[in-house]
């Protein structure tokens, strides 16, 4: 399990996690250098069950960011192409299988250059959340994006990575958020488990979109991990050795605490 | 077609547009082969046969054989192998091994260097397009020092000779190369059969790799770590050079295990034993990159060990080759090899890279449209042979269809010379006779942190079919015991 992120608008205070198998439980590192929990079981087993209660506080993000998103468009796309900028940002606008944009949907969503890019990426989230619409259990983990484009149905997942694939095509570094969603305000999110991206502007950073409910990201928004897409930060995953099925079930619950 | 004076050589016909490695264009025996041109003269092909026979049932008896699967059933087979040796004077050699050593340290800073600053991509050396097209880049090795400051601790180098008698390297091999376990065992098979004829040379053991790679992964340990222990991870006996994983266990004296005999507790690798959990520290690792670790790469690899990577990136555990090594033995870094060497040891290549026109330069499109029928055209973005035209095979037609997709598309190609690899006699079955055949040669090299070693031999292997150019053993080629004299 990825254990959510400390960044600039939120701060970690503790987590407590219990299993209903006898371990230890090994807080470790994972590959893109987010905090995980590891456990394993030194028996076998018929049912595994984790709980995790992780605390942290939300915090208002950075006021000047605002500021930095008046940007010139002319200079930030010509920045956007300069090899170092391209260097510098290459993971995320690689094209991984889960975003690969069919060449016939390059056009779905053009930028208007005259506009800025902040400017341009609101329009895109604005594009998917009118243009697709949320419903659970058309796709799957393993759907492309083509898949979601025929089908204009899915999830949070899929309307991340139709973000991302529009985005990274108009050359912007864009990454897939996974994260916790607080539910109340009607929100869509997918069972609670959510997905958002972050796209980076010159002088800005990165800034988070949620074009599932076409809003930038806010307190509601736990983040745990981000990557080029879901396969890069799924927030659970297990390996189980053994012959025959098995299924498993999760539930997320988000309480907010006036402090 | 000149006719050799010789028992066993009597039908041998000699190809003049060949390089042939014992013979010179007048069909005179090169030196260096003159005595064992008359050793194994004075026998009769039909003791010959014997001989050969006796030397492959060798291979049977120790067990050394590899799965062919596209048939009816599984079958075990035997790598086919030919008694005639072939020999590289020490002069020659000289050479393969500084180029082989030079290859492999350069292949190492520029691993190293994508990984950190990328600085040769900066310069505009090579295109940051190729780093970021590969499969075998890995964002998770981005920013980590490997133990040592290693990457590819084990190199295959295949080397042909081209028939204006030079070396060139066709590929660097930095995955998992296979292979050396035949070098040893051809070595054994030939000196069962006739064990006089190295009374005669003064010939390199090649025996002692082993304990070379050993002492060279021994150079690599993690930090703190005083004894190291070091295992070889294979993906278990339906891996075809299984073979060749237990033989470099058994000969390191390490131990040989499979993904489910490992562990992983608080980021550091454990092996089970009936003593119980031994600590693992050097992992001399036959599985590839995308199967090690289902946590981190391929969920649904049953082959790796969960949580293997979080373990590497602490610093506890050295994987051998380290992760992420196979973006540099892509084929479209090859093309940029010369460069590669240049920039980061500041020397001339001492071995060859093929010549590679890229089409996306215009004064190089122009040179490769005026020499079509001299060049391979192969498309940058293919792999497995698709699309490859043959400059010689192309009829005028196809030549012109070839231009035209050229100048269309001229990104999408680059052009080779072609190459012709040269000749060595071998006995062929079917003709009861020895007949020219194409032969390259794969070298082994280990890097250690501050040493490295290769094996003063080497894998020859010979394309079986008349006129084919491929060597590999999926393909019914067979190979033959290398000798590297001694100064």
């Amino acid at each position: 399990m990825i254990i959510p992120e400390e960044n600039e608008s939120q701060d970690f205070v503790k987590v407590d996690f219990s299993t209903s198998v006898k371990t230890i439980i090994e807080y470790s590192e994972n590959g893109y250098g987010f905090r995980t929990i590891r456990v394993k079981s030194k028996e076998p087993f018929d049912k595994i069950s984790f709980e995790a209660r992780i605390r942290l506080v939300k915090k208002a993000a950075d006021p000047f960011k605002s500021i930095n998103l008046i940007e010139d468009p002319a200079i930030s796309y010509s920045e956007i192409q300069t090899l170092l900028f391209r260097i510098e940002h290459d993971s995320f606008l690689r094209t991984t299988d889960l975003t690969f944009l069919p060449s016939k949907y390059a056009t779905l969503f053009t930028f208007d250059k005259e506009k800025s890019i902040f400017e341009n990426l609101q329009a895109l989230n604005q594009f998917i959340f009118n243009y697709v619409s949320f419903k659970p259990n058309m796709t799957d983990v393993n759907s492309t994006v083509a898949e979601f484009i025929e089908k204009k149905q899915g999830v949070c997942q899929d309307m991340v990575h139709l973000f991302c694939a529009l985005a990274r095509h108009n050359g912007i570094p864009t990454r897939y958020v996974s994260g916790f969603l607080h539910q109340g305000n009607g929100y869509f999110g997918d069972s609670q488990m959510h997905a958002w991206s972050e796209a980076f502007i010159p002088n800005a950073g990165w800034i988070a979109f949620d074009p599932t409910n076409n809003i930038l990201a806010n307190n509601d928004h736990i983040k745990v991990a981000h990557g080029k897409d879901y396969s890069d930060c799924a927030p659970l995953k297990g390996v189980i050795n053994g012959p025959g099925t098995n299924k498993t079930q999760y539930t997320v619950q988000v309480e907010s605490q006036q402090q | 077609m000149g006719k050799i004076q010789n028992q066993i050589f009597s039908s041998y016909q000699r190809n003049p547009i060949l390089y042939d490695e014992i013979f010179d264009k007048q069909g005179t025996i090169k030196e260096v082969y003159s005595r064992l041109f008359e050793l194994y003269g004075g026998h009769t092909i039909k003791e010959y046969v014997k001989l050969n026979e006796k030397a492959k049932s060798s291979f049977f008896n120790q067990g050394i054989t590899f799965q062919v699967y596209n048939e009816k059933e599984t079958m075990e087979k035997i790598f086919p192998f030919d008694l005639f040796p072939r020999i590289i004077d020490q002069e020659e050699w000289d050479i393969i091994e500084r180029g082989a050593v030079q290859r492999s340290r350069a292949l190492n800073l520029f691993l190293w260097d994508i990984y950190h600053d990328k600085k040769i991509i900066k310069q505009g050396i090579v295109p940051l397009e190729l780093i970021s097209s590969s499969e075998n880049y890995l964002d998770q090795m981005v920013g980590l020092d490997p133990p040592g400051g290693i990457y590819n601790h084990i190199s295959g180098t295949d080397i042909i000779k081209h028939n204006d008698g030079k070396y060139y390297v066709l590929e660097d091999n930095i995955r998992c190369p296979s292979g050396v376990s035949y070098v040893i065992c051809n070595r054994t098979a030939l000196k069962r059969a006739l064990f006089g004829v190295f009374n005669h040379y003064k010939t390199h053991a090649v025996t002692n790799y082993a304990e070379n790679l050993l002492d060279l992964l021994e150079t690599v340990k993690p930090q703190g770590v005083d004894l190291p222990n070091v295992v070889v991870l294979t993906p278990g006996m339906y891996n075809s050079a299984f073979y060749e994983h237990s033989y470099l266990a058994k000969t390191m004296g390490v131990e040989l295990v499979e993904g489910r005999d490992l562990f992983v507790e608080n980021d550091f690798v454990y092996m089970r034993t009936i003593r119980g959990p031994e600590k693992v520290d050097i992992i001399y690792r036959r599985v590839d990159d995308g199967f090690i670790d289902p946590l981190e790469f391929r969920a649904d690899s049953a082959l790796g060990v969960p949580g293997l990577f979080a373990a590497y990136k602490k610093g506890n555990v050295t994987l051998a080759n380290a992760p992420g090594t196979g973006v540099a033995d892509d084929k479209a870094i090859y093309t940029y090899m010369p460069e590669i060497i240049k920039y980061y040891l500041d020397e001339e290549p001492i071995l060859n890279n093929v010549h590679t026109y890229h089409c996306s330069r215009p004064d190089e499109l122009q040179y490769v449209l005026e020499h079509i029928p001299e060049l391979v055209i192969k498309p940058v973005d293919e792999a497995g042979g698709y699309g490859i035209s043959i400059g010689n095979r192309l009829s005028k037609s196809e030549i012109e269809e070839v231009k035209s997709q050229l100048k269309s598309s001229p990104r999408k190609y680059v052009a080779q010379p072609i190459m012709s690899l040269s000749v060595h006699p071998t006995y062929i079955d079917e003709t009861e006779s020895f007949e020219q055949r194409h032969v390259d040669l794969r070298t082994f090299t280990v890097l250690g942190q501050d040493r490295d070693f290769v094996l003063k031999g080497g894998l020859t292997r010979v394309a079986l079919k008349r006129g084919n150019l491929i060597v590999n053993s999926s393909q019914g080629g067979g190979s033959k015991d290398t000798w590297v004299l001694k100064k």
